[in-house]
Parts: structure tokens; C-alpha cells; sequence
């Protein structure tokens, strides 16, 4: 590549960058001022910087109340979602069986509807059985709403992995259940992992179920935390930058922890 | 080790197709090499499938040392089988994936440490212990691949056209690598293959088979010399056996054969009792077939017209239409042949080496035909 095509592309990048960064950074500014600092000059640099926010937010706000409510709602759904959806998909990639294709068609077709077609009678439903303001109830709604997307990604990559491999561990002795768990879903953790950090992000973000199904201040996930931070005739604009940066730290966790496994070619050389 | 017996084994996948194997019987001897070779979708591979237990009998029997096994799953049947993709987990090391088998079958961590390492030793697999199969050459996947099954000394080996990935040189040498494995371990062994290089240098014994159906059994050169049909004969054999149209007839001499306008006088003991006037086929190697009358002279003449020469440096195969026949017949000449396409020349048939069929293809009289040994 010349000099001359090298600087484009990396102008164009840091184009892209200063876009793409441009608005976290003004949020990470704005949750080290207070409200009123911003009011007078939306965009200045942080002056004096108010670390005490952070404590403050995650303290007095009950911010550590929201970051435990989703921290617990969005693992558990994670993980149902992510075991859940691997051995659906393995068994609609793999097994031949009756009605095979019209199931993995109706699973997927559910992803076409948008969630407000079905919001009313699934407050319905969660009030009837008692689920309504549980925070079992919201996970077993974000599995729900997550599953057909999981299992459509899964399925296939399930489906590109050779069924040789799967002969090859039958006649190694392995049962049909420590076939999926010891060769299929090692395989499948690049795509495993994708799925869940498109879960995670996903459900950790996820305000129209919880904001319909969750009114109890204890069991809050942190984006209807956020919200409250939203009034009639006024917000509190640094304390939301705040909560918000609170907010991100284990999206970007996640992502830094998975990403790699993302880019890993695990099945590169498995079969020629 | 094991004797394997198929009787009748047959699969149906659709019921409006016809069967991928139909009454497959062979019986597979202890210590003895099997080879089932045959075109592609002949039945070969889903043969060796229902024995491994990867696929569902139909109907028919499969036993092990006298034991039926047609509802006894895989992991039960005490086999280890060799995929053509070599199947080797990807996410695991190959120490890992030679010991995987074993690990299933409780076996001690010494012992399976123990056998992983003798294993590794045998096949020079030791300093590759510690990669993942991505950071394997083919050859060495497919000696890993060999490696888990021989580690796990299983009562039958199987393996599934085992080379086919493999470049021409590769091939030869995991050939031979497989023969001396075959007499290390004196093991039984199946093995599926469409190449008959493999099947006659591996085979104590080769089983033909075409459209899901047994054709012939037996040794690789009684198959070679002594096919019982039109089919084995035009199978086996690079070039294939050349297969001419002929009519029995009866002229002055006696009884002869016609094939276009040349009159063959087989010897008494190979002529077909057949009457004057049938149709057969006369089948000839290319070679059997030569320029030069042999030095008994036993050999009949016919003449022709060179249509194609292939030079391959040690032999040569010239391709001769006779008149009024409508297939070329092949020669294999040795060294080079001092002939052009379009010239006429004189073919020389060693008749005490043809084999004749019948108009269905089967052979006639096959116990006395044929010039092998």
C-alpha cells in the first residue's frame, strides 16, 4: 500500500473514530461536572473534576441497587438464553426429524414482530402467575424475546460443523448429551460467544419490558435507574452522564473479555 | 481381533428409492483386510456405516465374533473407524484427541498417558503432542487420525476412504504406513475405498460392489484376473478390461467367435456351450493384447486402425478400432510403441487369457476362464 492510500485510510478511520467516540466522550465529561456547570457551558472539559459523583451516584442514588438488579436479571437470562439456545440449534442443526424445518421456521419468524405487539398480554400474562414486578419474571421475558435470535445464529453455525466429528466421538463411546458438550459447543464457542455479547448488550440496555413489568424501586434495572433521573420539568443531566458511565463499565468488560473468542477460527483445520 | 458377519444387510433411506445397500453378505475374517471398493454411491460407505452402528439396518444381520449387533449402539461396539475428513476435534490438542476415546472407557490416567505415548512413538506423532489440529500438515492429521483409533485397540478397524485427501506422494506412503499398521497389530480391518490402486496393493480380499449390491468377493488378483461380470471386469484395471461385442458361430473349423469381422477360436475348454447365433462379450485385458506375436505363437491376429496412443514413458496404451466393431480395443505395449494414430496395424489377442460373458454380463463358465494365476 502507498504512503498516499495509507493516509487516507487512516484519516477516514479517525474520522470515524472521533464519531463514533466523540458523543461517549462528552457523556464521560459530563459525568465528572455537576448539572449546573453543565447548564453553563455544555461542552467545556471537567473543571474542578468531581470524582465524588461516582460514589455519590453508586451510594446515595441507589445506583448499586439498579447494578445489581441488572446484573442479576441480564447473567441469569444470559446464561438460559445462551445454554438454552446452543442446544436448540444443535438439535435443529443435527438431528433429522419430523417438523425439524417448520419449528426452526416459526422460532424465527417470531423475530419479525416488534415487542409492543405482544406487551399487553405479557403484562397479563406476569400478573396471572404472580410474576409481575419479579425479577424472575423479567428474566424469563428476556429469554424469551432473546431466544429465536440466539438460536437463528447458533443454528447455523451448528449446521457448518462436520458431522464426521460428531460420528467420529459416537464411536469414541460418547452419548448424544456429551457429544453436545464436549465436542459441539467447544467448537461453537466463537459463536457462542457472539451471542452473548449481543445478549448481554442487548438485555443489559432493555428499557420497554422492564419500564411495563418493573414499578417496585427495589427491583429497578439500571436503565429505568437512569430514567428517574428524568423529571416533568427538569432532569439531572450530570447525574444520568454519571449513571450512564456506571452503566457502560461492564458492556465494555464483556466486550474486552469476549472479543477475542470472536476472532478465534477454533474449527480452521478441524476437517479438510 | 474379530470376524465380522454381514448377512443380507440391507438400508433403505426413502422407501421410493432404491436401497443404498441391498443384501449385502460377506463375511470378514479375524486378522483379515477387507477392502469394499466400488464408484461412488454403490452402497460401499453406507455398508461400512451400518457396521460402525452410524447408520440404522433396514433389515439383515451384522454380528461381531457371533454376537448380532444390529441394536447395539456405536460407542458399544468395540470399533474404531477413520474418517476420509480425518474428523479430529479442532479444540483440542492431539494428545487430547488420541486420548479422547479412552478417557470415555475409563481407563487409568497411567494407562492412558501410557498408551498415548506408544501410540505417538509408532506413528511419529510425539513432538506433535501439544498442537491443535489447525497446525497440522494433512499427512499428520491423518496420522493422528490413525493414531486414536490404533490407541484405543479396538476389535475392528474402519476406515472410510481414509487417503482420498491426501496429494498423489502422501497417499502412497500412508498406503504403505496402513499395510505395515495392518501387519503390526494384526487387527481386522474394513476398509472403503474407490480406488482400486489401494484396494488391490491393501486388500487380502477385495468385495466389489455396485448399486448397493455385492458383485464379487474375493483375492485382488483372482477379482482382477477372474471377474464374474461385465461390470468388475470394466471396473478393475487402468486401463479397464477391453469389453467387444461378439456372436458364436459355427465356420469350417469348428466353433468361432465373431467380433466385427475377425473369427476368434478360442480354445476348446473356454468355448461357451452356448449355441450359434448368442450373443456375448468377449472381454481381453490391454495386456494380453500385444504387437508382436508372443514366442509360442499361440496368439490370433487381428488388424485395425490406431485411433489414440498414450505415451507414459514405460508403457505405452494404443487404442485400435477393429472394423465393424464399434468400442476401440486397448493395448498396453511396454516401453514405446513406432506407431501413429491413423496407421494399420496387427494386434496379437492371448485368447488362453480372455474371459467371456453372457448377454446379461455375468460370466461364462468362470471357473475355467481366465488367465491369472
Amino acid at each position: 500500500m502507498t504512503v498516499l492510500k495509507r493516509s487516507i485510510v487512516l484519516l477516514l478511520l479517525t474520522g470515524y473514530t472521533l464519531f463514533a467516540a466523540g458523543p461517549f466522550l462528552w457523556a464521560a465529561m459530563m459525568s465528572l461536572r455537576t448539572t449546573t456547570e453543565i447548564h453553563l457551558d455544555h461542552f467545556a472539559f471537567p473543571d474542578p473534576i468531581h470524582w465524588d459523583k461516582y460514589p455519590d451516584a453508586w451510594f446515595n442514588s441507589n445506583y448499586d441497587t439498579y447494578f445489581a438488579n441488572s446484573a442479576q436479571v441480564v447473567v441469569a437470562a444470559v446464561i438460559i438464553v445462551t445454554v438454552i439456545g446452543a442446544m436448540a440449534a444443535h438439535c435443529l442443526a443435527r438431528y433429522r426429524f419430523r417438523y425439524n424445518r417448520l419449528i426452526y421456521f416459526v422460532l424465527f419468524s417470531t423475530i419479525i414482530f416488534p415487542p409492543q405487539i405482544t406487551i399487553i398480554s405479557l403484562f397479563q400474562i406476569m400478573v396471572q402467575y404472580g410474576l409481575y414486578n419479579t425479577k424472575v419474571g423479567l428474566v424469563l421475558v428476556y429469554v424469551a424475546i432473546q431466544l429465536p435470535l440466539t438460536i437463528y445464529i447458533l443454528e447455523s453455525f451448528f449446521a457448518r460443523i462436520p458431522s464426521d466429528l460428531f460420528d467420529a466421538a459416537r464411536v469414541d463411546g460418547y452419548s448424544d448429551w456429551e457429544i453436545f458438550w464436549r465436542v459441539a459447543f467447544p467448537i461453537a464457542v466463537p459463536a457462542v460467544a457472539t451471542t452473548i455479547i449481543l445478549n448481554f448488550i442487548l438485555l443489559w440496555n432493555e428499557f420497554l419490558f422492564a419500564v411495563v413489568l418493573i414499578t417496585d424501586e427495589a427491583n429497578r434495572t439500571l436503565p429505568l435507574g437512569i430514567q428517574r433521573f428524568i423529571g416533568d420539568t427538569q432532569e439531572d443531566i450530570g447525574m444520568i452522564a454519571t449513571g450512564l458511565m456506571i452503566a457502560i463499565i461492564p458492556v465494555i468488560v464483556i466486550y474486552a473479555f469476549f472479543s477475542e473468542k470472536l476472532i478465534q477460527g477454533m474449527t480452521a483445520g478441524a476437517v479438510k | 481381533m474379530a470376524r465380522v458377519t454381514l448377512q443380507e444387510l440391507t438400508k433403505v433411506y426413502d422407501r421410493n428409492h432404491a436401497p443404498a445397500a441391498e443384501r449385502v453378505s460377506l463375511e470378514i475374517g479375524d486378522e483379515e483386510f477387507m477392502v469394499l471398493l466400488g464408484p461412488s454411491g454403490c452402497g460401499k460407505t453406507t455398508t461400512l456405516r451400518m457396521i460402525a452402528g452410524l447408520e440404522s439396518i433396514t433389515s439383515g444381520t451384522l454380528s461381531i465374533d457371533g454376537a448380532v449387533m444390529n441394536q447395539v449402539p456405536a460407542k458399544d461396539r468395540d470399533i474404531a473407524m477413520v474418517f476420509q475428513s480425518y474428523a479430529l476435534y479442532p479444540h483440542m490438542t492431539v494428545k487430547q484427541n488420541l486420548a479422547f476415546g479412552l478417557k470415555r472407557r475409563s481407563v487409568d490416567r497411567q494407562e492412558v498417558a501410557r498408551r498415548v505415548a506408544a501410540v505417538a512413538e509408532i506413528l511419529e506423532l510425539s513432538p506433535l503432542l501439544r498442537r491443535k489440529p489447525h497446525a497440522l500438515s494433512g499427512g499428520q492429521r491423518q496420522r493422528v487420525a490413525l493414531g486414536r483409533a490404533i490407541v484405543r485397540d479396538p476389535k475392528v478397524f474402519l476406515f472410510d476412504e481414509p487417503l482420498s485427501n491426501l496429494d498423489a506422494a502422501l497417499r502412497v506412503s500412508t498406503r504403505s504406513e496402513i499395510a505395515a499398521l495392518h501387519r503390526r497389530l494384526g487387527a481386522t480391518m474394513i476398509y472403503v475405498t474407490h480406488d482400486q490402486v489401494e484396494a488391490m496393493t491393501l486388500g487380502t480380499r477385495i468385495c466389489i460392489m455396485n448399486g448397493g449390491k455385492v458383485m464379487q468377493v474375493g483375492r485382488p488378483l483372482e477379482v482382477y484376473h477372474r471377474p464374474v461380470n461385465t461390470f468388475v471386469a470394466g471396473f478393475l484395471g487402468n486401463p479397464p478390461m477391453n469389453l467387444l461385442p461378439a456372436l458364436v458361430t459355427d465356420d469350417v473349423g469348428g466353433r468361432t467367435l465373431a467380433v466385427g469381422d475377425s473369427r476368434l477360436t478360442l480354445p476348446s475348454e473356454r468355448m461357451p456351450p452356448s449355441a450359434p447365433g448368442r450373443q456375448v462379450t468377449f472381454g481381453i485385458r490391454p495386456e494380453n493384447v500385444a504387437l508382436r506375436a508372443p514366442a509360442d505363437g499361440k496368439a490370433v491376429q487381428v488388424a485395425g486402425e490406431v485411433t489414440q496412443l498414450e505415451a507414459l514413458g514405460a508403457e505405452t496404451m494404443v487404442a485400435v478400432a477393429l472394423p465393424t466393431v464399434s468400442a476401440p480395443i486397448t493395448a498396453r505395449i511396454a516401453g514405446d510403441a513406432a506407431l501413429a494414430v491413423g496407421q494399420r496395424c496387427t494386434l496379437h489377442l492371448d485368447l488362453a487369457a480372455s474371459r467371456l460373458f453372457d448377454e446379461d454380463g455375468t460370466a461364462l463358465n468362470p471357473s475355467h476362464q481366465g488367465g491369472g494365476p
